[in-house]
This record gives C-alpha cells, structure tokens and sequence, in this order.
C-alpha cells in the first residue's frame, strides 16, 4: 500500500498532518507527553495565553449534556510570561510544532501578548482567541461583528510576522461574513466553532449548573452545526479554513476535510481518550490508504453536491 | 514490577457484581499491573456511543498481577447515567481507564496515629489505604457512615480483619453501630484523646463535602492533620481541562487548584470550605 501524504499548507506554514489539537483541551501540550509522542501531531494549540497570569471563573465550572458538556473555565493560564519562561523550551525539547491561543481584555493587550510572542523563534503561529464566549471583556465582544474581528485581526497583524490565525465564534449571524472581515485584515487562516454559548439548569434546586450561569457547549453534539459553518466558511474565503466541533475520530476529521477544511482541531475528545489525536492521525492515513487516494490534498473539498 | 507512571489503557471486565444494588465492585484485566498510592483515582468508560460522554472518576480500589497481566478494581454507586451504564456492562467488556491520577493520602511519615472516615461510598477511597497500613502494622481506626446498615460496605471488602485497626460503623437511623452521624462518633472519640495524641492524629477522610468540611473543623479544633479527598465533576482527570477547580487558601490569597492533579487529597487546612 502507497503511504499517503498527509502534509497540509497552513498560511506559510506546512503542517506534517491536518491533525491539530484545540486550545483549552490539551493543556499546555506537555501534559500529553505521557501517553505519546506530541511531536507527531501537526501541531499543538496551548490554552489562551493573556499577558498576565488569569485566575478563572469560579467552580463549578463544567456540566455534561446530551453527547456534550459546557464548559466556563474563564481562561485560567499561567500568562505569556511564564509560558514563554517554562514550557517553550520543553516544548522544544519534545519536538513539538505549538500555535499559541492568545486572549485580551483589550486590543492593546492582544498586541503586546503577539508582541511578546513574535519574539519566540520556535513559536509557529499565533491564534487569536476573538470568541471566548465565558469571559466579560475581550473575546467574544470581539468577535461578535465583522467590524470588531477586522479590527482586532488588523492591529495583531500589525505586531507580528509569525502566521496569524483567527479563531471564530459561532454565535453570530452571518459567520461567512466574519471569516471575511479576518481575510480583508490580514489573517492568513480561520479556525472555527468555537464553542456555541448554552446554560444547563437543575429543576429541583433551581439553580444554574454553571457558576457563570452560561457556558460553552462542545463535544459530538455541535459537529453538524461546526460542520455547517465550516463549508459556508470555505466557500466565501481563500485562506484556508481549520474546521473545529465535535471531532472524535479519523471519520470526523475527514469530513471536516471533504467540505474543504484545510486541517482540523480536535478538542473535547481529548479529554475521554488521552490518545484521541493521535488515533485520528493515524485512522486518516489508513482511509487514504485504503481508498487509494495518495494525499489529504486530493481529498480535501470533494464533497458532490 | 507494577508501575505507577500515568497511562491509558483499554482493558476488559473480569467481573462486576452488585452488593444489594447499591455498591458495585467491577474488576479488570490491563496489560500491565499497576501501582498507586491510595487516594489516587482512574478516569473510566466503556459504555458505546457519545452519551454520557465523558469518562467517570472512581477512587482505585485494588491492583493486582504479574508482568505483562495486571487487574484493577473499583467500588462505586450507581448515582447517575454513567454509573448506572457501567453496572450493566459484563464480564468480557471492554473498559477505556486513565490511571493512575492525582495525588494520594500521605501514609508515610512516622510516629502518626491514622483515623480513616469513610462517608457513603467514600469508604471506597479510605478502605486502600487501610489496607496499606495494616500491611505496616500502622495504627489506625476507622469509622464507616452510612445513612442506613444496607449503606454500610459490605464486610468482606473491608480490608484486613485481622489488622490491628478498630472500625466504628455508624448509621443515621441506628440500624447497626453508632446511633448518629460519622462525625458525630469522631467528635466524641476525638473529646476522650489527650492533647499530645491530637497532635500525633492523622485523620484521612472521604465523602461528602458537607462530612469533610466538619471533619476539617474537628481536626483543626484539636490541632490534629485532617487530609480530605475531595471529589468534583471532572471532565479530563489529568489536569488540561480546568473544569475540576476548588479554592485553596496559599499564604494571604486563594487560588483555584484542580482537584485531579493537585488533589484529590488535600490538607484540610489549606480548602475554602
């Protein structure tokens, strides 16, 4: 059997494989180290980033849902600092190909975050976090509107050379249109769901199961929605698109694919299978394979509609 | 030699028996034994399909074996969906394990006289490391709470018989034992140790949180250790979610740590209750 290539061009960069984990799934990437080699995932998103370290929301902070569960972790991270100081070099030494995720309050604190980043040699890309749907300030308040996400992707842009990705949100009205705005200012990628924005209740207590009342749902239950707005998405723009919901195995991952995603992210499979990047790595090279298909290039977009 | 390095393994079920379909003892074969500290906890599933989705925390309970052939064992309670899944899977099954997680009791230092407090299922915690110091021959008592005497565990999974500890099983209704609440038997037992004993008591608890929090206050009260094994909703178990915090008191501030990898034990005295 033909070994397929499985190497992707991401905006400047090219990828060993579409497989990239999530930002906010996987730690800080070292913390999978134990369960297999990091290095042979395309690459890694570390947890959002902010300039100082971010205590987070107040527990509880997840509930489980229907094939899902919400999550209002609210950021906590270590800060740019420290994560330049203590994980980027051990991140070197595993080999690892690692995009930081990187949240403000502020745009001026995107900028000095990128800022700050851009002067890490081994860093291969930025994404900008313009979708956080459990934080009050930044995130979302950016990312709600082609305006705010063209304003923020251009003044990040500004400050940084490396690769710029921009992480969109779903809850908005006309997502196509926003992955537009990011291109126009000077993203050389999209990536996208971020989490939908939902609330779980208990009846008898009457309380919210979340402390922040509102949260965001991932897992299985949004990959039809993901998968929606990841076609409208690479049918409006030329970037390329990283298709991100509900991902749980090498069948997921390629679908993603088929409707034109240029690689994927998979993010709350990690939690219930510690190896679960890795198995789709490896289950998206046995498909291509199998059917004969000698690169993820000359299956990417064929969808027949 | 079993290892205690983290890991996730696909086993399959040796057997999982329900004790008046309250209690489930489950056993599996892994690929190679595995060595823990008691207190320490698997993140489980084996159920088909994506709901429940995510995998559930149980305390470990027993590991066994040989090179290249290890078992494990867990206690639970069917509480919910994914409990209630887990006690209909059978012999042969396969089950998905993340083990071994978090930090345990501390066992180790000397001259300690070890209380365990097993609130509800939590005995399933506390019973290891019973097992660990009648093994030393450590000197330790335990008190067992339950609401009623069908809650208490069942007497042949309460480890070492023979070990020189002493159990204090207490029900809420005084169907069996001590006629009142787990906490209520340690206060008294507590009120007949001297000053000097306090200091040397290492009281190691499990269950829930309104017990522990009482537990703390009682140890604190007498200047003993208390360390609590604390439970949350968790959705990794190894510390890349975030999801599982507790507040914890560090110097002036508090911080939020995550009850999968700093904990499950905890020193009492540092928990915001």
């Amino acid at each position: 059997m033909v070994t397929p290539d499985l190497s992707v061009p991401i905006g400047g960069l090219t990828l060993k494989n579409p497989v990239i984990s999530a930002s906010g799934t996987f730690g800080y990437g070292l913390e999978f180290a134990p369960f297999y080699d990091i290095s042979r995932l395309g690459a890694i998103v570390v947890k959002g980033l902010s300039l100082a370290p971010t205590a987070g929301n107040p527990p509880g902070r997840i509930v489980e849902t229907a094939a899902g569960m919400l999550n209002a972790i609210g950021l906590q991270n270590i800060g740019v600092e420290r994560f330049v100081a203590d994980v980027v070099p051990r991140l070197d030494d595993a080999g690892a190909v690692y995009v930081a995720n990187i949240y403000g309050k502020t745009a001026d604190e995107y900028e000095q975050v990128a800022e700050r980043l851009s002067a890490v040699p081994s860093l291969a890309a930025i994404e900008v976090n313009a979708s956080c749907p459990n934080v009050k300030e930044g995130g979302m308040a950016f990312g709600a509107t082609a305006e705010g996400i063209a304003g923020l992707t251009g003044r990040v842009r500004k400050r940084t050379r490396k690769p710029l990705w921009v992480k969109l949100s779903p809850n908005v009205g006309d997502i196509a249109g926003i992955a537009a705005a990011a291109e126009g200012a000077g993203a050389d990628a999209v990536s996208l769901i971020n989490t939908i924005v939902g609330m779980a209740v208990d009846h008898r207590t009457r309380r919210p199961r979340l402390a922040n009342v509102t949260g965001g749902l991932s897992g299985p239950a949004i990959k039809p929605v993901a998968l929606r707005m990841v076609w409208e998405v690479c049918r409006k723009v030329r970037i390329p698109v990283i298709g991100i919901g509900g991902i749980q195995t090498a069948a997921d991952a390629l679908e993603f694919l088929l409707v034109g995603a240029a690689a994927v992210q998979v993010g709350t499979a990690n939690f219930r299978n510690p190896r679960a990047c890795v198995e789709i790595v490896d289950g998206i090279a046995r498909f291509l394979a199998e059917e004969r298909i000698g690169s993820v290039a000359a299956y990417r977009g064929t969808l027949a509609t | 030699m079993p290892h205690s390095g983290m890991r996730f393994v696909t086993g399959h079920i040796v057997r999982n028996e329900g004790r008046g379909g309250i209690f489930y003892r489950i056993e599996a074969s892994i690929p190679e034994p595995v060595a823990f500290v008691p207190g320490q906890f698997a993140m489980v599933s084996g159920w088909p399909g994506n709901d429940p989705l995510l995998p559930r925390p149980l305390a470990l309970f027993r590991s066994g074996g040989t090179r290249g052939k290890g078992t494990v064992e867990f206690v639970y309670k069917v509480v919910g969906r994914g409990t209630a899944l887990l006690s209909g899977m059978h012999p042969g099954d396969p089950l998905a394990m993340t083990l071994p997680l978090g930090r345990g009791f501390d066992l180790d230092r000397d001259g300690r006289v070890y209380w365990l407090v097993g609130g509800g299922v939590g005995f399933s915690t506390v019973f290891p490391a019973a097992a660990a110091l009648g093994r030393r021959r450590a000197e330790f008592e335990m008190f067992l709470g339950a609401r009623t005497r069908e809650e208490l565990p069942p007497r042949e999974w309460t480890p070492g018989e023979s070990a020189p500890g002493r159990i204090h099983a207490c029900t809420d209704d005084g169907t069996s034992g001590y006629f009142g609440r787990v906490t209520d038997a340690v206060r008294e037992r507590l009120a007949t140790v001297s000053a000097e004993d306090a200091g040397r008591l290492a009281i190691l608890a499990c269950g829930p949180a309104e017990m522990l929090r009482e537990i703390a206050s009682l140890a604190a009260s007498r200047g003993a250790e208390a360390q609590v094994a604390l439970e949350n909703h968790m959705a990794c178990g190894f510390g890349v979610c975030w999801g599982c915090v507790v507040a914890v008191r560090e110097g002036d501030r508090t911080a939020y740590r995550r009850v999968c990898r700093e904990g499950p034990v905890f020193d009492a005295r540092e928990v915001v209750w």
